[in-house]
């Protein structure tokens, strides 16, 4: 099981649709994933090391080191396959390196 | 499944800044009980710390930039998008490159108290602007009476979902 933090602003609308997209995704890939949707305001070291994998929308400075991979995710919000795929690609060679 | 949009909160703004925009339609909103007192001051903050707009360019030259301002559901007394053509294009930093700005003239404000609920709106957006024809959506652009942009929305969501 690949455990993924999706965050955004509001923690309401971007991250869901994200938090859906990855684990329907990642499930057709063949990858067992959950996905929890957060506010960005409310990620701490504590939380972010239950983890395996970021993915914010954008580049985010949540003011401490991460120690995760981190996957930039915003494109998929668009819902076609030109701006989600190398989200998809990248996220795949991502938990594939994670080896577990 | 229940109206996503509301032809009193539909609206073609003259403002020619987010903070007028956001202040004329946070109060319209506030008098039709959507939202509560403090909703305009965390939609302003949140924007400026987490930007909204989407750079529509790159999936169809045709199409006109848009954002989807929103804020937590407890500033929110709905599940609704409120449109809001903007009359002159209005500067906002892009959501997925928060260093680049964009031109917008369209805002699909998202008020969403139930983020756990089936129906993703944001979804649902990005599904009718990619999915509907450039041609249709560049006359969509030019409405300027509410209800017929509240009658265009409500039909061509149905098709979509």
């Amino acid at each position: 099981m690949i455990k993924i933090l999706a965050a955004c602003g509001a923690g309401v609308n971007s991250s869901h649709q994200i938090k859906s997209a990855l684990e329907q995704e990642m499930g057709n890939r063949g990858y067992e994933v959950q996905c929890d949707a957060v506010m960005v305001k409310d990620i701490n070291e504590d939380m972010i090391s239950h983890y395996d994998i970021f993915a914010p929308i954008a580049q985010t400075d949540l003011g401490f080191n991460i120690n995760i991979p981190i996957v930039d995710c915003g494109p998929i919000l668009y819902r076609i396959p030109m701006m989600a795929d190398p989200v998809y690609n990248q996220m795949e060679e991502t938990i594939k390196s994670l080896g577990k | 499944m229940t109206h996503l949009f509301n032809e009193q909160a539909t609206f073609v703004s003259d403002k020619k800044t987010q903070l007028e925009v956001f202040k004329e339609v946070s109060q319209k909103l506030l008098d039709l009980d959507l939202v509560t007192q403090d909703f305009e001051k965390n939609l302003i903050d949140r924007e400026k710390n987490y930007p909204t707009g989407m750079d529509l360019e790159i999936v169809n030259p045709l199409l006109k930039n848009i954002a989807i301002p929103h804020t937590e559901p407890e500033f929110v007394k709905a599940k609704l998008i409120v449109p809001i053509k903007l009359n002159q294009p209005i500067t906002f930093s892009n959501m997925i490159k928060p260093d680049e700005l964009l031109e917008v003239s369209y805002l699909f404000m998202i008020l969403n108290n139930d983020p756990e609920g089936q129906a993703n709106l944001l979804a649902m957006i990005m599904e009718f602007l990619t999915s509907t024809s450039p041609e249709t959506l560049t006359d969509f652009f030019t409405l300027t009476d509410t209800k017929e942009i509240n009658q265009f929305l409500e039909h061509q969501f149905k098709i979509n979902n």
